[in-house]
């Protein structure tokens, strides 16, 4: 008698319990969970959390190498989680898929990105993740290395000309290499190749949405690609980005291409420009690749208009500029913030005025064949094994076929 | 009389029977139904016949097949040839060889990623020991990056492959020299065999079932060895590391094509299976000599 009414009681607080159990709210976020971006925005998700008390965010950090796999494995499998950190070049896949929602944003709230980072997260007419973290490109270069090559060049150098000029006479007058070029299999060789051409005025994909990769604004950056690459370090293929930092740090490389991180990252360069992406022959200036990470919503897990407030609150403009500081990210709205980031910082500069300018990560559905094809055409001229017409041609033919045309 | 069926052991099997169908026969089922159908992130998913199969051979799949069993070939066969000389020498009488055999262990015990990244920076031109070695030594005019050129990052996956797979190669050989007789050994010597003779003649003949053993066991692993390529150059550069593994795993998952992803698969399997078959085979033959011999 008295273990069923032990059992009974502890089975009613079961249930009541259970009736008063928050929903859980699965939030996949990719990289390490100990940096202060992420104690911000756990401090963000508390508040959330206050005003939504019938949801608890179960928020998983998983590194970037495995991350974007497991949230778009998990949905495709049927089991998505509610939100996830994605870069923004996937979005494509997991719109035309049906895997992830649209955000309905108002005018204003479109009026508060700029056009050019909308274009990373916009297809045809509808946004499909807001934007979390965001970067631009700019050209570091060792200023005592410029003078002990004898170059008059007090400004840095500002076209592809000056970079192949610099990149000779550094390596001919110096024991360092000029401008360092990554072109391993790997995501970054591609986004690297990306800011020379949009400041060339190549596309990947046009207007259209047709295939352009062939036209001799791409053509001519590979040549560029093939002619700076006698002076740059020796074998590039082995370099990615991250490889390419203590060859400057060191002084072995006069130029690299890296993000607003990299200002934190001089190593022994005491004397260090940071310069706009040169502008190539073709170009209409100076550009730069804009890279965003958004927080998408997956359909088909019943708490989406939870997850989309979440994501919401997450991303306003207030938020969303303190994790921009936190996270030492390129601010992603250009707001009073930014300007005075660039007052107490000039360095940061060349990344915010090239926004405008900037081209965004081609959105295609197999974006990591389309990677691979570019990868491979950069990688072939480099080596010699093709000339840059037929490595644009062979890569465009690649990529017509993966966009159906 | 009619006997009575005793279901007991049947009954006991159960688990394990649901455990293999369930972990095992389930998803190579299901791979082999993916790679009919053209599955992929999106929702519906048609049955498209062979059409996987057909395409994957007129991509260039032939190509990662070669590769891939060249990769092996060098990789096997340098892994005996080296594991069999390091048997040889830790199981020679000189003092102190228990260290030696506690010290060739570690390829093998450090975690594989652990071990390839040291590799990866080894293989680097300019901070990496053997492109720095190389210049001191002479043989390299400034720094080489190994894995920047197809045919030098081709090796370096071998070496770096070697590297580990040759310590379990060496102590499985090591275990089979020491279960052969001293006594004949002894007679040989006293036949006035030199050592290579009796290396030759005794120890050689007597290892061989297990050599043919972990050959193909060691065919099995390097044919399916994934993180090496994989950190050291992903395949690149221009697919002259990929292997059939790599290539699945960027068709299937990287890319979410997971029904020519499940056709690859099934290729795999199929060598695979292949070599399991010939495994067995040699398993039943030496199982049936060494029946006769006792």
């Amino acid at each position: 008698m008295k273990l069923r009414h032990i059992l009974a009681t502890t089975a009613l607080f079961a249930l009541g319990t259970g009736a008063q159990a928050a929903t859980e709210l699965k939030f996949i976020n990719c990289g390490g969970s100990d940096s202060d971006f992420v104690t911000t925005q756990g401090e963000h998700i508390a508040e959330w959390e206050a005003a939504n008390p019938d949801y608890k965010v179960a928020l998983e950090f998983i590194p970037w190498g495995q991350c974007q796999e497991k949230s778009i494995t998990l949905a495709a499998a049927g089991n998505p989680v509610a939100v996830s950190y994605m870069g923004s070049r996937v979005l494509k896949q997991l719109a035309d898929s049906e895997l992830i929602r649209p955000f309905n944003l108002t005018d204003e709230e479109l009026g508060s990105y700029s056009e050019s980072v909308l274009r990373t997260v916009r297809i045809g007419d509808q946004v499909w993740g807001l934007p979390r973290a965001f970067s631009t490109k700019a050209l570091f270069w060792n200023k005592d290395l410029f003078e002990a090559a004898g170059l008059d060049m007090p400004e840095g150098p500002k076209t592809f000309a000056d970079v192949i000029a610099a990149s000779k006479a550094i390596d001919e007058n110096t024991d360092a290499k000029g401008l360092g070029i990554a072109a391993a299999s790997f995501d970054n060789t591609m986004h690297q190749f990306l800011n020379w051409m949009y400041s060339n005025g190549g596309e990947v994909v046009d207007a259209d949405g047709k295939v352009a990769f062939d036209s001799p604004e791409v053509v001519e950056t590979l040549q560029f690609f093939k002619d700076v690459s006698a002076y740059a370090q020796e074998g590039p293929i082995a370099y990615d980005r991250a490889k390419l930092e203590p060859l400057f740090q060191e002084g072995q490389i006069a130029m690299y291409v890296s993000g607003g991180w990299g200002r934190g990252r001089l190593g022994n360069v005491e004397n260090a420009g940071i310069n706009l992406i040169p502008a190539g022959p073709s170009g209409d200036g100076h550009s730069t690749l804009l890279i965003t990470d958004s927080l998408v919503v997956f359909e088909g897990t019943g708490v989406e208009e939870a997850a989309e407030s979440l994501v919401r609150y997450l991303t306003s403009v207030e938020k969303q500029s303190e994790a921009d500081r936190k996270g030492g990210w390129t601010p992603i709205r250009q707001t009073t913030d930014t300007e005075e980031l660039i007052a107490s910082d000039p360095t940061w500069e060349p990344f915010i005025v090239s926004i405008p300018t900037g081209g965004p990560e081609p959105l295609m559905y197999e974006y990591a064949a389309m990677q691979d094809a570019i990868n491979e055409a950069i990688q072939g001229v480099i080596l010699g094994e093709v000339s840059p017409a037929e490595a644009a041609k062979a890569a465009a033919d690649e990529l017509r076929e993966l966009n159906g045309e | 009389m009619q006997r009575k069926i005793d279901y007991f052991p049947y009954l006991m099997l159960v688990p394990a029977l649901a455990l293999v169908m369930t972990i095992v026969a389930w998803p190579l089922i299901e791979t082999f139904r993916l790679s009919f159908t053209n599955a992929s992130m999106r929702r519906t998913v048609d049955y498209v016949g062979f059409k996987n199969y057909i395409e994957i051979f007129e991509d260039d799949f032939a190509e990662v097949i070669v590769r891939t069993f060249i990769w092996m070939f060098f990789g096997v066969t340098i892994k005996l040839v080296m594991g069999t000389l390091g048997a040889v020498l830790l199981n020679a009488a000189v003092p102190g060889r228990s260290l030696f055999r506690v010290l060739v262990m570690p390829p093998w015990i450090v975690p594989i990623a652990i071990g390839v990244f040291m590799w990866s920076w080894m293989y680097n031109g300019q901070f990496g020991m053997i492109s720095g070695l190389g210049q001191r030594l002479g043989l390299l005019d400034g720094p080489f990056e190994f894995l920047a050129y197809g045919s030098s990052a081709f090796i370096a996956t071998i070496v770096t492959d070697v590297w580990i797979g040759t310590p379990l190669v060496a102590l499985y050989l090591l275990a089979a020299m020491q279960s052969i007789p001293k006594e004949l050994y002894e007679a040989a010597w006293t036949d006035g065999a030199s050592r290579f003779y009796r290396f030759r003649r005794v120890t050689l003949p007597l290892i061989a079932p297990s050599i043919a053993t972990m050959a193909l066991l060691s065919a099995i692993w390097t044919f399916n060895s994934f993180e090496i390529i994989w950190i050291l150059t992903e395949g690149g550069p221009r697919g002259s590391t990929t292997t059939m593994i790599i290539d699945t795993y960027k068709t299937g998952l990287a890319r979410f094509r997971y029904g020519e992803g499940a056709a690859r698969a099934v290729m795999i399997l199929v060598f695979l299976s292949a070599f399991a078959a010939l495994y067995v085979a040699l398993l039943v033959r030496l199982t049936r000599r060494n029946g006769a011999q006792s």
